[in-house]
């Protein structure tokens, strides 16, 4: 809400105060200050003018000449605007002066005319925005005032942001309330001073709803629609109310002022009881903006007789608008239900300032002094007649007494407060309450919906106190640097990646159906039910479509990178296994790596990447692992494999099917795989069989086997592995080589002895019990003439 | 008795020693001078039959000569190996001005690592990180916390939500984990809760469906106030800076009362808002099932925002387009 400093001063002195003091106590007592600004005039050098004669100009049909008496002189001034006579008292740009934005007037020939300056618009002065005509005066005003001394446009503005809990601090009087006690200065209710003289002739009442606690009105006549004083013309344009005219402008003044919102109909177009009912399903009413709105059962209308003219609270009918030619006014000034108003003004796009005030409940006792203050506001300008306040009430909200024992106010804060500071604050908040021993019972004022209990009333202390005044301390928990195994499992696992120069990446969870399917056809995906992006309305069951988007998009960018990965959630509509109330959810690492990529910079080496080194990268990030093969969507026929760890699924991975590969355009063979970053545990992960060094040399031999092509070369490797189990060991396999049914690998075995050298004869024999071994228990030929 | 001329001897190997053009002429020249076949060598073979008084003598002269050599040998070489490589060196001369290798490495994705910071920053006084479901029910995202059934966050132009009737939805604060958290165990509880949460938002500069948040909760016996007010200072240095400063203003949450905000003191006097804070409603207490006097407070913090303040980010798209040139910066 925007807060023009002597607006706010006409509830509470602060002239005085400096601007940067009132700054910090609005935001101390929680109105977030999104913006502030020094007002100044955006003119300079204009005069007050009257027009002394106006008469065609000779070469120009559509402006006229008038001769203007600027008080120290009269000047002849060329104008194009037509809404004033002889006689009008205008503002006047004499030559050399300035309007908005800095734009120079100066004496100009227009079509052989000399103009002598410029008669202004209210817009061309920059004070709202007016496209009537030009700014008509006060008749009284003298020829040669300086303009500025009779408009003010020195000011401060807040621009302020309002908690969706007070809603009471939507006018200044609210805003006023709050600064008293942070300023300890009183408020200046303005009192008002009535003289009814004519009767009612219509009827109104709350109707029989709970929705409407209260409706109040009155009848006005011998009103005369005209433009609204300065003042509040000058006090709405800056809080970026449109200006209209003075029954729009002075119904909207009141609700900025004291936040009760008021409506006007024209008194001539109503003919019976005006109350208040829920629409009936289907019912219609023509709003103000010409929209004719289809109502359902929640929306409160008022209406004249059954008739529906309004749509309460939320924006008034067309038929019962008031129009310039009206004369005979109703005054609606009522108080509807929070949450009705809310769902109206929802579901029908439909939010006003008078809405938003009732969302967020107004003062339920304030209809009656709204009502005085229009009456206030519009005689002072205006001869009219009107009639008693009507005020049907029902007084259904009540305000309970709350009790706040006083030591809870330590408990919560840390900190005593002074009953001098509780009275204090109680008395200016207009909180009806007393301390009585160690209790402070209490009564939320009509205004408050955030009053209602014991700790409502703690934090209102707390905000008065000044959260800035509290003293700091560090509480600590008991487990230092204990991030949890969650957390511990995906740091470790992510160093390991990016010390492999896997780059991390962080996509949207919602993807098309496709990148669903083309990797878990066999799933139930969880759908959003209103996606903002309707071809994107899944939530994810895999991580390897947007890896995979991503490493296309980098490519086309021009980004050479090959290998990428993410650690976030992925979705199945079956049970979650640990929360049995949502769907299924896991945190997966989903990585993605291809062969080399072509780059220009010939300094660099062949990455070359293939599925062994996929392999490699697995038994790094998790320990002692079992692989199978494994079929699945999306991948290649043999390239695909579950990740076992302690007999238990723990990830898989494999290389994209050459299909896929060809279908997004991939030049290189891509390898993808997923961890399922839950099932590991961190103690395992890093558990580590220290094995001790032998301290004799090593002996070194290269031996070569015919095998059959199905053949699993691990079995040769752990086989040695289990004849040399009482040394240390290094065996490899180091060549494969296979020509159509032939196949020889090549086995490199180091080992050692934690007892002694081996002699060449020894070496001859460990040499000879492996080749016996291997042949005799997997049927395979040792070639001739290879060993070492 | 027949001499050798140790001084003419002497004289030869320091002319043989200027001609040095490579560091293995050094072995040639030990070789030469103090080796089996020298010339020392075979005169130290005539000693046995000389005299004594002539074998110590002249065993003496042979023995300073050798010593005179092989120091001197050893200093050559030593100077003559350090010229060597110095030259070698200077000739060797890139030009380090090209980035031969500028895309050297990977990181961790900038999101990731303000999460971990802040993580770190929490565990080290004795926060453990906590977790919760990002597809939630309503019930965990707004009743449990005290979220009145008319509230707008609930509106379907603010949330997203899994079915018709609205009972599933995907999470839009952390603060769920706090219910979840809560439902399973007892205080104390001293937890930090990151992750990602979602709204009905279009991608735009200032705007993500997606964001993340960072959730923390502590219940203890005599938590107040002036415990919150500390432990988010504490946070907003070890982030930031120790000469940052930071204040609290007055805010509303429905799940804590009182609520602030806190902002921090940035360049140019400006301050920055960057989470929202306060003591555990009671209601939140009721709804996990806790005694209605526990005590506590919490807080959320928007990573995204931490990381657009620290790196001056403009545009919260770039976290989540995963485009080399944004994600190599960090």
């Amino acid at each position: 809400m925007k807060v023009l400093k002597s607006w706010l001063n006409d509830w509470i002195d602060i002239s005085e105060i400096s601007n940067e003091d009132i700054s910090e106590g609005l935001e101390s007592l929680g109105f977030e200050i999104e913006e502030q600004s020094d007002l100044k005039p955006n003119y300079s050098n204009i005069v007050v003018g009257k027009v002394l004669e106006i008469y065609p100009h000779p070469n120009a049909d559509k402006v006229r000449v008038t001769k203007t008496d600027v008080g120290s002189k009269t000047y002849e001034i060329v104008c194009g605007a037509w809404n004033f006579d002889v006689g009008a008292v205008v503002s006047v740009a004499l030559p050399n002066s300035e309007i908005k934005d800095g734009f120079k007037i100066d004496k100009r020939d227009i079509r052989g005319v000399e103009s002598n300056g410029m008669i202004c618009s209210a817009s061309e002065l920059d004070l709202w925005d007016d496209h009537e005509g030009i700014l008509i005066l006060d008749d009284n005003i003298l020829p040669g005032t300086d303009f500025s001394s009779i408009y003010t446009s020195s000011d401060y503005l807040w621009n302020i942001g309002i908690t969706p809990n007070r809603g009471d601090c939507m006018s200044y009087l609210g805003i006023a309330r709050e600064l008293s006690n942070y300023f300890d200065k009183k408020i200046n209710i303005k009192k008002s001073k009535l003289n009814p003289s004519i009767t009612n002739i219509l009827n109104t009442n709350s109707g029989k709803i709970k929705e409407c606690d209260s409706y109040g009105s009155v009848e006005i006549e011998n009103f005369t629609v005209t433009d609204s004083s300065f003042l509040i013309r000058y006090r709405l344009s800056n809080v970026g109310t449109r200006i209209i005219n003075n029954v729009v402008d002075i119904t909207n003044y009141i609700l900025y002022d004291v936040g009760q919102p008021l409506h006007a109909f024209d008194r001539d177009k109503l003919f019976n009881t005006v109350s208040v009912r829920k629409a009936k399903n289907n019912e219609t009413v023509t709003t103000l903006d010409s929209q004719k709105r289809k109502l359902t059962n929640d929306d409160l209308v008022i209406t004249d007789g059954d008739k529906p003219i309004a749509l309460a609270g939320v924006m008034g009918g067309l038929e019962t608008e008031v129009t310039d030619s009206t004369v005979n006014l109703l005054i609606e000034s009522a108080y509807f239900d929070k949450v009705s108003i809310m769902k109206t003004s929802r579901k029908l796009g439909l939010i006003s300032d008078a809405s938003i005030r009732f969302e967020r409940g107004i003062d339920f006792n304030i209809q009656k002094y709204g009502l005085e203050q229009f009456l206030m506001t519009l005689k002072d300008s205006q001869d009219i007649k009107y009639s008693e306040l009507s005020i049907d009430t029902k007084n259904n909200i009540k305000n309970e007494k709350v009790n706040l024992k006083k030591d809870e106010i330590k408990k919560l804060l840390g900190i005593e407060l002074k009953d001098s500071f509780i009275k204090k604050t109680l008395k200016n908040l207009m909180i009806d309450g007393e301390i009585k021993n160690d209790n402070i019972e209490f009564t939320a004022p009509s205004w408050r919906y955030d009053l209602d209990r014991p700790v409502d009333l703690i934090e209102e202390f707390a905000k008065h106190h000044g959260f800035n005044n509290f003293s700091s301390n560090l509480p600590q928990g008991l487990y230092k640097n204990e991030k949890g195994n969650f957390w511990k499992v995906k740091e470790y696992l992510s160093k390991i990646l990016i010390s492999n120069n896997f780059q991390e990446i962080q996509t949207l969870s919602f993807v098309n159906k496709e990148m669903n399917t083309v990797f878990n056809p066999e799933k139930k995906y969880v759908t959003v039910f209103n996606a903002i992006d309707k071809s994107n309305n899944y939530l994810r069951s895999n991580l390897m479509s947007s890896l995979l988007d991503t490493y296309i998009f980098n490519l086309k960018q021009n980004n050479i990178l090959n290998s990428y990965f993410e650690i976030n959630t992925v979705f199945n509509s079956s049970v979650d296994n640990t929360f049995n109330d949502v769907p299924n959810q896991n945190v997966v690492l989903g990585f993605i790596t291809s062969a080399n990529l072509t780059t220009q910079d010939i300094r660099k080496s062949n990455q070359n990447i293939d599925i062994y080194y996929v392999k490699s990268l697995i038994n790094q990030l998790i320990n002692d692992t079992q692989l199978e093969p494994i079929i699945k969507p999306g991948f290649h026929q043999n390239y695909s494999f579950s990740i076992f760890k302690n007999n238990e699924i723990v990830g898989h991975f494999g290389q994209l099917s050459t299909e896929l590969q060809n279908n997004f355009e991939i030049e290189n063979e891509v390898f993808l795989g997923e961890i399922y970053v839950n099932k590991l545990n961190l103690n395992e992960l890093k558990l580590i069989n220290y094995k001790r060094l032998s301290q004799y040399p090593f002996i070194k031999f290269d031996l070569s086997f015919s095998v059959p092509v199905e053949f699993s070369a691990h079995l040769i490797v752990d086989e040695i592995n289990k004849l040399l189990s009482k040394n240390e060991n290094e065996i490899e396999i180091f060549d494969d080589f296979q020509h159509e049914n032939s196949r020889n690998l090549g086995i490199r075995i180091v080992t050692r002895s934690y007892e002694k050298t081996y002699d060449d004869n020894e070496t001859r024999q460990i040499l000879m019990k492996i080749s016996n071994s291997l042949e005799a228990k997997f049927k395979i030929t040792l070639n001739s003439g290879n060993n070492d | 008795m027949p001499e050798v001329n140790t001084e003419k001897i002497f004289a030869s190997f320091l002319l043989s020693v200027e001609q040095v053009t490579s560091i293995d002429e050094f072995n040639d020249l030990e070789k030469e001078y103090l080796g089996k076949n020298s010339l020392i060598s075979e005169e130290r073979k005539k000693l046995s039959s000389m005299s004594e008084i002539s074998r110590k003598k002249y065993g003496k002269v042979l023995q300073e000569l050798s010593t005179q050599i092989s120091e001197r040998l050893n200093q050559e070489r030593l100077s003559f190996q350090s010229k060597f490589f110095k030259e070698k060196e200077l000739k060797d001369n890139k030009d380090i001005t090209i980035n031969w290798y500028k895309d050297l490495g990977s990181r961790e994705h900038v999101l990731t690592s303000v999460m971990n910071e802040v993580v770190d920053i929490f565990s080290a006084i004795g926060y453990t990180v906590a977790t919760g479901p990002e597809a939630e029910t309503s019930w965990h995202n707004f009743d449990a916390l005290n979220t009145p059934d008319w509230h707008p966050a609930r509106y379907e132009s603010d949330t997203l939500y899994l079915d018709e009737n609205l009972e599933q939805l995907l999470r839009t604060q952390t603060s769920t984990v706090q219910v979840r958290h809560m439902q399973n165990n007892k205080p104390p509880v001293y937890i930090v809760a990151p992750g990602r949460v979602y709204r009905s938002d279009q991608l735009d500069a200032t705007h993500s469906p997606v964001f993340h948040q960072i959730e923390g909760l502590a219940v203890d016996e005599n938590l107040t106030f002036s415990d919150l007010k500390g432990t988010l200072e504490y946070f907003v240095q070890e982030f930031f800076g120790k000469e940052i400063k930071t204040k609290f203003i007055p805010h509303f949450f429905p799940f804590t009362e009182p609520s602030a905000e806190v902002l921090v003191s940035w360049k140019d006097g400006e301050w920055l808002e960057i989470l929202g804070c306060g003591m555990v409603d009671p209601n939140v207490f009721q709804h996990v099932g806790y005694d209605k006097n526990s005590q506590g407070f919490a807080f959320g913090v928007g990573v995204e925002r931490l990381a657009m303040i620290r790196y001056k980010i403009d545009h919260i798209k770039n976290f989540y387009e995963n485009d080399l040139r944004f994600l190599r910066q960090f």
